[in-house]
């Protein structure tokens, strides 16, 4: 099949299709799927209209700018209130901006170009580890593009000029890579713009296509797919583990302060909320208690026996199981994140391995 | 599959929360609720009289408060078409300087007469800061009474700020310059030539005004300054800048030190010295032009000498106290024991102890001298510190309850914190930019309270909009509670820099109505009709001309030539209160007069085409006002017709010839 034969779809229905079906034909073990083709058309067409855009915008406000000041920055050059921001910016003795003394602004439209192309070739091409390439290319030099982003906002806030009108000690003027940062009177906000969301989407989105071509073609299960999001969901909600304060946290079954720094865990739920366990006696009886339901729990983490303190998700942890392994609250289960680690403890203890689900379920 | 959909569908609102939630929020700031509290009824008084700078418009304007309803503009350094200030005989010694007539400047600052350290209500003082001068304003009439040149000075920024019984107005200048015989010299011999100096106007018990010293002081910028009051009544207090002692790109090179000063002055000290014969007298030359209420007048004249102190030879008149980052305001507070220094790009707010100052002087706690005046030691003369009050701290007045109220120009809001505790209590935004602000009687030894009045430098979005040019404005804020809350905006005249209010009580019964007809002893009055005429001297012609609901006398003039010039003195006879008239010559390159009841004003016109010329009361004076009128016939320059001049009967009445 080729892109001329498909029939005409929206972008989602395109996705929506390529995420509920099961893929069927898969022919050619190293070409990558019809339907990565279309996306990868797609997101070369938004890369060049990228282009048209401005990739970054950092919004002033203070009070006597309460229509605000905004520094937009394109592709190929510095927009927006450049010139009243360089006015301002004299007093604190930062250097002013000009598009000229960037080369990321001469380099900067012909790489987004030339992903674009590279979009389009990988279409054409078809081949797998093209594809991959390409992705790979992309999601780096997004990366080093806000390496550099930072590094010259590092530079900006901190080199100033000794001799200036106001100089307050210590202080910088680095805008925020991301977020917002109060600059003496001014608030400064700093987010993608257009091309920037432009940017991000394509790479999501070639990112997951990567990671499903590469599932069609290994046949992984979904769960580890669903790995990546989930971990970018879990980061941006930040629901991550939260470490347990040995000696002050309260276990949430037993209400005994949690202290034994090998034994503990920790659970998470979709909303956010975090419970703590000094025992997986404690988390196990939690569970089974029935106090929350399977679908809202988003993880689960136990502490690694060998390390102390560290949680290590349930999932994937070596787990053991014998009389010789004494938790605070009576547990027989120790956990473990290397299979190594375990194996010395199992032989001492002369403990049997489980797995987690096999725990839970019992 | 499903939760995979689940999943992407949550990034993708996600970043769409990010994308519209952490914009920044446009400016907010609207009267909630409070603005009946800024509300005067149609026919009712504001509480107090607020006399407000006009900046670069070089007059002043009084407005009412709370109402901020504006009721008169006074003009004083700059000509006023609409009032015939500087455009009518008697107005244009006024303006005279040593430089000859000056038309404009720029008025920056106000005070109020004292006695024992209370606004009097006598008059008002303001100070032009381009061709340096001090003017004198009778509360009476609310008018310009006095205007003082400064020799020696260059940019009279700090002044014309005033002791608490009224014994003198200072004024400091802004620009250091060469002083003294040879002003030929490099700009940048500065340190070596540039002098600053201060000078000391007495103030006499009918308000003449007379420098009575001058000190001469290293070159720095002289910015504000405040008289010490109660325990502190002797000294006066002003900030400077510039002790880098640049010349070029000030922004920079006056902006380097840590600190800057506040120097301290004791004048009695000083009265001591010129007592004693110490002052040099130096000859010089500037304006002195005084106002004659009797004959409608004004009276320039050029003095000559100044007496000049030199504080590096004649000790205790003068110390340096340090006050970091370029101060500008320099405030004593009501009770006269604290002297709060603001410097513009400071990051902290020190107050100075005027008791510690002293004991610092006596136990010679100084670190060096400069310019040969010592400067005492900072923690020696430190009451503390106000920790984070805001950004670019410019001004500060005071409650009766022991709080200050510090504008901040950079991050727009009045910061009220207490003078003793030093802590915040309170923070406002100003809309946008304050620059001065003012409580009334916030600067004297007995604050009134209730407002605070912000002087803005940006109005921005709070107005609609006139194009590339914006008011200027003012923000009424009530201080009453603990919290304080905006009432009200109002536009003002030019751009406001500092403004006083007191209360109305002070000035309402006072204010005069008319001039009495009877004492008005103009050369060149007719105290009736039967008293106008025409008189030729020459190619002067002078027109003795009344003005009565509704006509001139004479209304019909005849033998004036092409080349003549004619003098309008015109008398309002009127003795009734608001009942002005207006006088106006067609083509007269030359403004309008408007005549008070019972004055005489002149109006100079020199026609240069032949014909007949209307000329017409201006100000809406009655019913039959579009009746007020009347001609005058040019003829050529060589021309036999004959003066003449009538009213109401046909056939003319012959003029005086005195031809001289």
């Amino acid at each position: 099949m080729i892109i001329k034969e498909m029939p005409v779809m929206t972008f989602t229905q395109v996705m929506a299709g390529f995420l509920n079906k099961p893929l069927n034909s898969i022919r050619m073990k190293s070409n990558i799927s019809s339907k990565a083709r279309i996306i990868s058309v797609v997101c070369a067409v938004a890369l060049g209209v990228s282009l048209l855009f401005p990739l970054w915008r950092i919004d002033l406000t203070a009070p006597q700018y309460p229509e605000g000041l905004v520094l937009k920055i394109y592709p190929h050059k510095i927009g927006g209130n450049v010139e009243v921001v360089n006015g301002l910016n004299h007093y604190i003795g930062m250097r002013t901006l000009h598009t000229e003394d960037f080369i990321e602004f001469t380099i900067l439209p012909y790489l987004i170009a030339i992903f674009a192309l590279f979009g389009l070739l990988s279409a054409l091409v078809k081949r797998r580890w093209f594809f991959y390439t390409w992705v790979f290319l992309f999601a780096s030099f997004g990366v080093v593009a806000m390496i550099d982003f930072y590094r010259w906002e590092y530079d900006y806030g901190h080199n100033l000029d000794p001799n200036a009108a106001i100089v307050v000690p210590g202080m910088a003027y680095q805008p925020p890579l991301i977020g917002f940062k109060q600059l003496l009177n001014f608030g400064a906000y700093s987010f993608p713009d257009v091309g920037g969301y432009i940017f991000l989407s394509v790479g999501l989105i070639l990112v997951i296509t990567a990671v499903l071509e590469w599932k069609r073609a290994a046949k992984v299960s979904s769960a580890a797919i669903l790995g990546l999001p989930l971990l970018l969901l879990l980061q941006s909600c930040n629901t991550s583990a939260e470490p347990i304060a040995f000696g002050k946290d309260q276990c949430h079954y037993c209400k005994m302060i949690i202290s034994d720094r090998s034994f503990g865990a920790e659970l998470i739920t979709d909303k956010g909320k975090i419970y703590k366990f000094d025992d997986t006696h404690c988390i196990l009886s939690f569970l089974k208690s029935g106090d929350l339901q399977q679908p809202q729990i988003a993880a689960v983490f136990l502490v690694d026996y060998a390390q102390k303190e560290k949680l290590i998700p349930a999932e994937t942890a070596f787990l053991i199981r014998g009389d010789a392994i004494k938790g605070p609250m009576a547990g027989t289960i120790a956990a473990f994140e290397t299979e190594a680690s375990m194996q010395s403890f199992q032989q001492q203890w002369k403990a049997q391995q489980v797995s987690w689900n096999e725990v839970v379920s019992q | 599959m499903k939760l995979f959909q689940t999943t992407l569908l949550l990034v993708v609102i996600t970043a769409a929360i990010q994308m519209t939630g952490c914009k920044p929020k446009g400016a907010t700031g609207a009267v909630t609720g409070s603005a009946t509290k800024a509300y005067v009824a149609p026919g009712k008084y504001d509480e107090f009289y607020n006399f407000v700078s006009g900046g670069f418009s070089g007059q002043m304007s009084v407005y009412g408060l709370p109402s901020g309803r504006l009721f008169r503009v006074i003009p004083v350094f700059s000509v006023d078409p609409e009032k015939g200030w500087g455009y009518s005989e008697e107005t244009k010694p006024m303006l005279m300087t040593s430089n000859g007539f000056v038309p404009w400047d720029d008025l920056h600052h106000i005070s109020f007469s004292q006695t024992n350290g209370e606004i009097d209500g006598r008059w008002s003082f303001g100070n032009a800061n381009n061709t340096p001068r001090v003017a004198r304003i009778d509360n009476k009439t609310f008018r310009t009474a006095e205007i003082l040149e400064l020799p020696n000075s260059a940019g009279n920024h700090s002044s014309p700020f005033i002791t608490e019984n009224s014994e003198y107005l200072v004024a400091g200048t802004r620009f250091s310059v060469p002083v003294g015989d040879n002003q030929d010299v490099p700009i940048a011999s500065y340190k070596q030539n540039f002098k600053g100096t201060i000078s000391f106007i007495s103030i006499g018990k009918e308000g003449d005004l007379d420098i009575a010293f001058q000190l001469l002081l290293p070159g720095v910028n002289f910015d504000l300054s405040r008289a010490g009051k109660g325990p502190s009544h002797g000294w006066f207090f002003f900030s400077c800048y510039n002790s880098e002692q640049a010349n070029t790109l000030l922004e920079v090179n006056a902006s380097q030190r840590d600190k800057d000063f506040i120097l301290a002055v004791n004048w009695k000290k000083a009265e001591e010295y010129l007592k004693a014969g110490k002052g040099v007298k130096q000859q010089v030359r500037y304006a002195h032009n005084k106002w004659d209420e009797k004959t409608h007048t004004a009276k320039h004249e050029i003095r000559t000498e100044v007496t000049v102190l030199d504080p590096a030879i004649l000790k205790d008149i003068c110390y340096f106290i340090p006050c970091p980052k370029s101060p500008h305001g320099c405030d004593t507070d009501p009770t006269g024991e604290y002297i709060v220094g603001s410097g513009k790009l400071a990051a902290v707010i020190p107050v100075f102890s005027f008791t510690k100052m002293q004991k610092a002087i006596a136990d010679k706690k100084y670190d060096g001298e400069f310019g040969g005046i010592p400067v005492i030691n900072y923690e020696a003369a430190l009451h503390g510190e106000v920790q984070k009050p805001g950004l670019g701290p410019l001004h500060t007045e005071f409650d009766a309850n022991g709080n200050a109220y510090t504008s901040f120009f950079v991050s727009s809001e009045i910061v009220k914190w207490n003078v003793k505790s030093l802590k915040v209590l309170d923070r406002v935004p100003t809309y946008y930019s304050i620059g001065h602000l003012s409580v009334p009687g916030g600067d004297t030894r007995k604050p009134w309270g209730k407002y605070v009045v912000a002087y803005n430098k940006i109005t921005k979005d709070r107005y609609l909009p006139t194009g590339p040019e914006l008011t200027q404005s003012a923000q009424i804020y009530d201080i009453s509670g603990d919290k304080m809350e905006l009432i009200l905006d109002f536009p003002t005249i030019g751009e406001p820099h500092y403004a006083g209010s007191m209360p109305a009580s002070l000035i309402k019964d006072k204010s005069l109505k008319i001039f009495k007809i009877e004492e008005n002893q103009h050369p060149y009055v007719a105290k009736g009709e039967k008293e106008a005429k025409v008189v030729r001297e020459g190619k002067k012609v002078h027109v003795y001309m009344t003005s009565i609901r509704s006509h001139f006398a004479p209304d019909n003039i005849e033998g004036v030539k092409v080349g003549d010039e004619v003098y309008f003195h015109v008398t309002n006879l009127e003795q009734d209160w608001d009942v002005p008239h207006g006088f106006a010559v067609k083509g007269a390159l030359n403004a309008e007069l408007l005549i008070m009841p019972g004055e005489t004003s002149t109006l100079k016109w020199v026609p240069e085409k032949v014909g007949v010329y209307p000329i017409y009361c201006t100000d809406f004076c009655s019913a039959l006002h579009q009746e007020m009128q009347g001609y005058v016939r040019v003829s050529p320059a060589g021309s036999n017709v004959p003066l003449t001049f009538h009213v109401g009967k046909q056939g003319a009445a012959a003029a005086d010839s005195t031809s001289k």
